[in-house]
């Protein structure tokens, strides 16, 4: 009267597996169980008592207890339902096979059908050798199959689930070739820059911030394509690799995000949120175990900041560790969350709180202690990590009637796609380094050699300006990148000049 | 003119017999509380309480084992399960009567947390 199967817990973007026994036994009818579970999978009885018995199956009369061990770990979601009802059917004696090593997760309708569960690709890529194979809702089946090399079986009811296990029924595992799972080869843009109407130099520093990996600024009046631009730029990134689709999977299959029946994430991630969101819903949290953020959710893709001054100052600053570490540990009394947070920031601001300060048509009506006040709520340990900052100002008449010239985004992503490459050539299995935008210290001198010309130039503008060593920095940084878009290897005078010209976002606000 | 307590229990019995439920014993009483009828089904002991209505008034008889009912069967079994030191599995059903119409509801509720 006693069975056990598998089942498995996320904890952030990792997993553990639990074991789920089960034990029948005499005495009065009670339905409990331990191992601290959370409010949904005590409720989990309620469902797995009506899937049972609407499928005519027998609900054991005396007393239920299933234990979900490890005991002091706390068990949340509802993937529980199938492998509890699954254990209860094998203590009855209704399921005659079934294995201790099958490894289950689904919720359980009332009528038995079996629905897909958040977090199942961290638990599958957990399967080891204790695993003999999974059983999960046709939902999440693509999902599973592609992190673990373990059987994967799909199924919809908790009927189908126990008549597998009698060896009354067949299921075909599902099975994914991940070599055949690489990106598409042709790509396809959802928006393209060719739509947006003038602003060159905005398009260039769209540019170079995909192919360093440079957090860039936008400030312009409204209407002047700001929000536009940004959603070009997930497109001109390269296409993600096998390692980075995963990674980004993991962190939707944790949040729940992903479509039943998806596979794998294949697109750049693009989150555009609020200004209005809460420093938890940016950086992550939530009751019980912390869920990832906007930040976590924009790994390896973009996250757009639009009316940057707008956001709560707290939350703003939240952002500068997670930029600078590219991850965020979210620490509570009960546990500590990792999630990777690789993201490129793309923000945009009004030059003003009414938004025309330096238009030339419209004129502006804030004073200067509003323009000021404004200008304050960013600070500038947070603008020092925008290394890129552009002007994008009112598109002229003759642009917006004009035949269309511009160039599209699939030539703009060619090169970028070449200049990243150049960065991964030079920086070989670097952990620390996947971009121009990270260079610093000792590497940064390595990387970034200047010919005669471009040092002179670089020192005489060091000198006429004034600038700062993270200004100075900053620039060969970026002219880095620009090189690699020439595809130069030593970088020249010209690339210097243009990075000179795309200020950084701190100099640029202190300026207007 | 509603059934006496006794005469429905009566009616109840036969029904469970019809059912292939073995009678164990009859208002077994105890301080927590009463039940109706202890059979057995099978290999599961049932505790049975019986509730009449001469109408279909205050949602029928089903509604009338409420909590504080419940609690006070789950006691009594709790105690007819010590006493006897029987280690069969348990059950409750209710058995609910109107006026010509019986009604068997196994598994009507169980011991809560």
């Amino acid at each position: 009267m006693f069975a056990r199967v598998l089942s498995g817990v996320v904890l952030g973007i990792d997993a553990r597996l639990i074991e789920i026994q089960c034990d029948v036994s005499g005495g009065l009818p009670a339905f409990n169980i331990v191992g601290l579970p959370e409010k949904e999978v005590s409720e989990s009885r309620e469902r797995i008592r009506s899937a049972i018995k609407n499928l005519k199956f027998s609900f054991p009369a005396g007393r239920i207890t299933a234990n979900l061990a490890p005991a002091d770990l706390k068990k949340e979601g509802v993937g529980f339902d199938l492998p509890i009802a699954i254990a209860i059917l094998m203590a009855t004696g209704q399921i005659a096979g079934g294995s201790r090593r099958t490894l289950l997760l689904g919720e359980l309708a009332l009528n038995g059908e079996v629905r897909g569960v958040r977090g199942v690709l961290p638990i599958a890529l957990q399967t080891g050798s204790e695993v003999d194979g999974l059983i999960v809702s046709a939902d999440n089946g693509l999902e599973a199959a592609i992190a673990t090399d373990k059987p994967v079986f799909p199924v919809k009811t908790l009927a189908e689930a126990q008549r597998f296990l009698n060896h009354e029924i067949d299921i075909a595992p599902i099975t994914v070739d991940p070599s055949a799972l690489h990106a598409p080869t042709r790509r396809t843009f959802r928006h393209d820059l060719a739509e947006v109407r003038g602003q060159q130099q905005a398009k260039r520093a769209l540019e170079v911030a995909a192919a360093g990996g440079h957090n860039l600024l936008m400030i312009g009046p409204p209407g002047s394509g700001k929000s536009l631009l940004a959603r070009c730029m997930p497109d001109l990134l390269p296409a993600l690799s096998f390692g980075e689709a995963l990674e980004v999977t993991r962190i939707y299959s944790t949040a729940g995000l992903l479509e039943p029946g998806a596979s794998l994430v294949w697109r750049r991630p693009y989150r555009a949120p609020h200004h209005t969101i809460s420093y938890a819903g940016m950086v992550g949290g939530g009751h019980g175990i912390p869920g990832p953020g906007e930040i976590s959710l924009a790994h390896h893709g973009v996250l757009f900041l639009d009316e940057l001054p707008e956001f709560d100052r707290s939350v703003l600053e939240t952002l500068r560790q997670p930029l600078e570490d590219r991850s965020i540990l979210i620490s509570r009394a009960s546990i500590s969350v990792r999630y990777p947070s690789a993201f490129t920031l793309v923000a945009a601001m009004n030059p003003c709180p009414c938004g025309f300060l330096g238009d030339p048509v419209q004129a502006c009506k804030c004073s200067m202690q509003d323009i000021r006040r404004y200008r304050r709520r960013l600070s500038g340990p947070f603008l020092d990590r925008i290394d890129l900052c552009v002007e994008v100002p009112r598109v002229p008449a003759d642009d917006l009637f004009g035949a269309r010239t511009a160039e599209s985004s699939s030539v703009v992503a060619q090169r970028v796609t070449w200049a990243r490459e150049a960065q991964w050539a030079r920086m070989g299995d670097d952990d620390a380094c996947h971009s121009n935008a990270q260079l610093d210290g000792e590497r940064l001198d390595t990387v970034c050699m200047l010919n005669e010309d471009a040092q002179l130039l670089l020192r005489r503008a060091v000198a006429r300006f004034g600038l700062s060593a993270r200004a100075h920095v900053r620039i060969r940084r970026v002219a880095r990148t620009i090189a690699d878009l020439a595809r130069a290897d030593v970088i020249q005078a010209e690339h210097v000049a243009e990075a000179i010209g795309l200020r950084t976002a701190g100099d640029a606000v202190s300026d207007f | 003119m509603p059934m006496r307590g006794d005469e429905s229990e009566d009616r109840a019995c036969d029904y469970l017999k019809q059912e292939g439920y073995m009678i164990v014993a009859r208002n077994w009483r105890t301080r927590a509380g009463e039940v109706d009828i202890i059979a057995r089904d099978g290999d599961v002991l049932v505790f049975v309480e019986v509730k009449a209505r001469s109408g279909n008034g205050f949602g029928g008889p089903e509604a009338a084992v409420g909590l504080a009912k419940q609690r006070r069967l789950i006691a009594a079994a709790r105690t007819f399960l010590e006493e006897t030191q029987c280690e069969l599995s348990s059950r409750f059903d209710v058995v609910a009567i109107r006026p010509g119409h019986i009604r068997l509801h196994q598994d009507a509720f169980q011991v809560p947390d």
